[in-house]
C-alpha cells in the first residue's frame, strides 16, 4: 500500500497536482477520499472519484499478488515454464533444416523476425506458416488457425492454394503409411477449403491501418480463440516511405513491439513479421543490414536473416534465446518451402555443414 | 513534503491544522520553516505547544547523519558479492555483482545481453541456493536454455553426487521466479510487491531474495521517451529510484539490461535512454559480438567496462556465450529426468 504516487497510472498534470499538494504514497490518497481530493487539488468530483478508483485498482492487484492471491496474471517459477515450454508444439516449415537450427520450428509465444533481400523468400515462407499451424496434433502440428496482416499486397491466394494442397498431400501419404484412426479422422476435416477457411487476411495500407490493426487484434483474438500464428508480412513497408520524424517512427515502432509481445504472450501464439534489408555504408566498404534501425532489432526475439550465396538460398539464425548462430540452404519448389535436396541421397541422410543442435520435441514425421 | 493531518503527532489537532492551512502552512516542511513566533499569533495558538510539535515532527521526519565508519562496519557485513557463473566477466565487474548496487548490461541485439542474465540466475540459484526473481519485459527467457546452463554448471561442481543433480537442477529452477511485465505499470508494481514482501519479511515460498534481473529495461521506458512529452523522463526517474531502494534498503544485487541506438550526429552506438539513466547503474558492461558482420556466426563476445567504481574503465574480457552448451551426442530431451 505504500507505492509512491509517481509510480501510478495516472495523467501527468493530475500527478504534477498532487505531489504539489504534497501527497507522497497511494494510501494517502485512499484515505482522503474523493471529496476531500477534489477540494485540496482543484479538480472535479468525477475526476477525484475516476482517479481513486484507478489508483484502487492498482493496490488492490498489488495486494492480491503478496497474498498469493488469483491477481498473479504472469508470474511463475522456472520449473513451471520449463513444463510448459516442454509441452509446447512448435510450427514447423517443412523445411528440416531450418527447423532444426530453429529448436523445432518457430516457437509458440515468441516474436519471430524474417528479413532478406527482395525475392529471396520472406512471403513464401509466410505461407507456408499459415498453412502448417493448421496441421492436426497427431501430424505433428498445433491445429491452430492462422492472421495474416499484408501491408505489401504480396498476399497470392493461388500459391497458398499450391501449397496448401501439397501439405494435405503430405499429409495423406503419413496416413496411409501409418493406418491409425485418428490420423483417417483429422484427414476429413484438413482439407483444401478448411485451410483456406481458417487464413484471417487483412489488408494494411499505412501505418496508422498497421498500427489500428495490432490494437484492435487482441478482440479479434478472444473471439477467435484458435489462432496461433500472427503474420505481418512487410513490417518494414508502411515506415519506410514518407515518415519524416524519425523519432515518432521508433516510439512507434517500439509500442507496436509491446503489443506484439502482450499478443503472443497472452493469446499463446507465434507472431511471424518480414523485414527488408537496407545497406549501410561504412569507412571501407557497405553492408546489408536489416532495416528500420538498430532499436527495431531488439523488438524480435528470434531474428532470421535470408540471403543469397550466387544462386543458392540461405537462411541465418542470427538471434536467438536459445540456439547457437548458424546457417543453412533452403529452396523453394512449387510445392512450397522445402529443403535443398542433395543430389541421389535419400532423405534421411541429410546432414549439413554447420552442428545444428537436435533436440526434436517429438518423432518428426517426414 | 508531508501534508499536514490530524494524528500525525500528538498535539496536533484537526482545528490546529485548519487554522494553519488558512495561514497557509500546509506541509510538514512549511511548518518546520516558518516563525512559530509569527504563527502563533496569527493563528491565535500558543506558542509552547507549536514549539511541541515542531520538536515531535524534527525527531520523526528528519534524517540523521551517519558515521563514516558505522557505515563502512555496515556495508561490510551486508554486502555480498555473487558470482555470475563465467570466471571472466567476474574477473570484470571485480569478483562478481555487488548487492546494493544497479548493474546494467548493454549491447547491440544479439550480443548475448539474455544469455548472460541466464546465466547469472542459474549461477545464484544453483550455487548460492539464493532466490532470483527475473523480470522479462522481452519475451526471451526461455526455460529449455536456463535448464542447460544449470546442467552444465553443476557438471562444473564436483562435489554434488550423481543422483542428487538432477533434483538439485530442479530446485535450483525453482527457486528462480520469473515476471512477464510488458508495460512500465506493470513493472513497477512488480517492484512494489517485493519491496512489500521483502519488508514484512514474510516466510513465503520465496525465500531469501538476492538478485533482481531485469531483461530489459529499455523495452518498456523507450516507447514512452522522445517527442515533446516529458512524461516518459519521469516514469524513467521514477523506475530508477525505486531500483536504487530495492537493492540498498534489502541489499539485493539488481542486474538490468539495456539497449544500444545509433547516434544520429557520429554514427557511433551509444547506449539507449540517455544521459538521465546513465547516472543511474553504478557498473555498465557493453557487450559486442567478435564477428563484424552477421555474416560470421560465432559465440565469442567481448565484455568491456563502460563504468564502475572500482575497476579502470576500458577493461575488456573474452566471454563465450555458448559454453554452457550442453554437447548432446543423442537427441535426449530434459523431461528423462523429470
Amino acid at each position: 500500500m505504500q507505492r509512491a504516487v509517481g509510480s501510478l497510472p495516472l495523467g501527468p498534470a493530475l500527478r504534477a497536482r498532487l505531489a504539489a499538494a504534497g501527497f507522497q504514497t497511494a494510501q494517502e490518497l485512499l484515505d482522503t477520499g474523493p471529496c476531500g481530493l477534489s477540494r485540496e487539488i482543484g479538480i472535479s468530483k468525477e475526476e477525484a472519484l475516476e482517479a481513486l478508483q484507478v489508483v484502487r485498482q492498482e493496490c488492490s492487484g498489488d495486494a492480491a499478488r503478496t497474498a498469493g492471491g488469483a491477481g498473479t496474471t504472469r508470474k511463475c517459477t522456472a520449473l513451471e515454464l520449463l513444463e510448459e515450454e516442454q509441452a509446447q508444439g512448435f510450427i514447423i516449415t517443412f523445411c528440416s533444416a531450418l527447423d532444426n537450427i530453429l529448436g523445432g520450428g518457430v516457437q509458440l509465444t515468441k516474436i519471430t523476425e524474417v528479413c532478406g533481400a527482395p525475392g529471396v523468400g520472406k512471403t513464401q515462407l509466410c505461407m507456408q506458416l499459415a498453412v502448417d499451424v493448421q496441421i492436426p496434433e497427431c501430424f505433428g502440428g498445433v491445429c491452430g488457425e492462422a492472421v495474416f496482416i499484408d501491408t505489401e499486397g504480396s498476399f497470392m491466394v493461388d500459391r497458398v492454394a499450391d501449397i496448401a494442397a501439397a501439405c494435405v498431400q503430405h499429409c495423406r501419404l503419413i496416413a496411409e503409411a501409418h493406418q491409425e484412426e485418428d490420423h483417417q479422422k483429422a484427414l476429413e476435416t484438413f482439407s483444401l477449403e478448411s485451410i483456406l477457411s481458417h487464413i484471417y487476411y487483412f489488408r494494411c495500407r499505412d501505418y496508422i491501418e498497421l498500427l489500428a490493426q495490432v490494437y484492435l487484434l487482441p478482440d479479434f483474438l478472444s473471439e477467435h480463440s484458435k489462432v496461433r500464428l500472427v503474420v505481418i508480412d512487410g513490417i518494414a513497408f508502411p515506415f519506410r516511405h514518407d515518415f519524416e520524424d524519425l523519432s515518432l517512427r521508433t516510439r512507434l515502432l517500439n509500442g507496436l513491439a509491446q503489443q506484439l509481445i502482450i499478443i503472443a504472450n497472452d493469446h499463446k501464439s507465434a507472431v511471424v513479421l518480414t523485414n527488408q534489408m537496407t545497406t549501410r555504408i561504412g569507412q571501407s566498404q557497405s553492408t546489408l543490414v536489416p532495416a528500420l534501425g538498430e532499436s527495431w532489432g531488439h523488438a524480435a526475439t528470434v531474428r532470421l536473416i535470408f540471403h543469397w550465396d550466387k544462386s543458392q538460398r540461405l537462411a541465418t539464425l542470427y538471434k536467438s534465446p536459445s540456439q547457437k548462430e548458424s546457417t543453412i540452404p533452403y529452396t523453394i519448389t512449387p510445392h512450397g518451402f522445402r529443403d535443398v535436396q542433395p543430389p541421389a541421397v535419400t532423405q534421411n541422410t541429410e546432414s549439413t555443414e554447420m552442428n545444428p543442435r537436435k533436440r526434436p520435441r517429438r518423432e518428426e514425421e517426414k | 513534503m508531508v501534508v499536514l493531518r490530524a494524528g500525525l503527532c500528538p498535539g496536533l489537532t484537526e482545528e490546529m491544522i485548519q487554522v494553519l492551512r488558512a495561514n497557509s502552512v500546509r506541509t510538514v516542511v512549511d511548518f518546520v520553516s516558518s516563525d512559530l513566533e509569527d504563527v502563533s499569533q496569527k493563528c491565535s495558538l500558543s506558542y509552547k505547544a507549536l514549539v511541541a510539535v515542531r520538536r515531535v515532527l524534527l525527531a520523526q521526519f528528519s534524517a540523521f547523519p551517519a558515521n563514516g565508519a558505522d557505515l563502512y562496519e555496515e556495508l561490510k557485513s551486508s554486502t555480498a558479492i555473487l558470482p555470475t557463473g563465467s570466471p571472466s566477466l567476474d574477473q570484470l565487474l571485480d569478483s562478481g555483482l555487488y548487492t546494493g548496487e544497479v548493474t546494467e548490461l548493454m549491447g547491440a541485439p544479439g550480443s548475448g545481453k539474455t544469455q548472460v542474465c541466464l546465466s547469472i540466475a542459474a549461477s545464484v540459484s544453483l550455487g548460492l541456493k539464493q532466490h532470483v526473481l527475473f523480470l522479462d519485459s522481452t519475451g526471451g527467457f526461455t526455460a529449455s536454455r536456463l535448464y542447460q546452463m544449470l546442467q552444465a554448471q553443476a557438471e562444473d561442481e564436483e562435489e554434488q553426487a550423481v543422483g542428487d543433480t538432477a533434483l538439485s537442477q530442479l530446485e535450483a529452477l525453482q527457486r528462480i521466479q520469473v515476471a512477464r511485465v510488458f508495460d512500465v505499470y506493470e513493472m513497477l508494481s512488480a517492484l512494489q510487491e517485493v519491496r512489500d514482501r521483502l519488508s514484512q519479511q514474510a516466510v513465503s515460498c520465496t525465500g531469501p531474495l538476492k538478485t533482481v534481473v531485469i531483461d530489459s529495461v529499455s523495452a518498456v521506458i523507450h516507447p514512452l521517451l522522445g517527442g515533446r512529452q516529458s512524461e516518459g523522463l519521469a516514469i524513467m526517474m521514477q523506475l530508477a529510484r525505486e531500483l536504487k531502494m530495492l537493492a540498498k534498503e534489502f541489499s539485493l544485487a539488481v542486474v538490468v539490461t539495456n539497449q544500444v541506438t545509433r547516434d544520429s550526429s557520429t554514427g557511433l552506438l551509444k547506449p539507449a535512454l540517455g544521459r538521465s539513466w546513465s547516472f543511474v547503474p553504478s557498473t555498465r558492461v557493453l557487450l559486442e559480438s567478435k564477428g563484424a558482420a552477421w555474416e560470421e556466426a560465432t559465440t565469442r563476445r567481448s565484455a568491456s567496462l563502460a563504468k564502475s567504481p572500482r575497476q579502470p574503465t576500458g577493461m575488456q574480457v573474452e566471454l563465450d556465450i555458448g559454453n554452457s552448451d550442453v554437447q548432446e551426442p543423442s537427441p535426449a530431451t530434459p523431461t528423462e529426468g523429470l
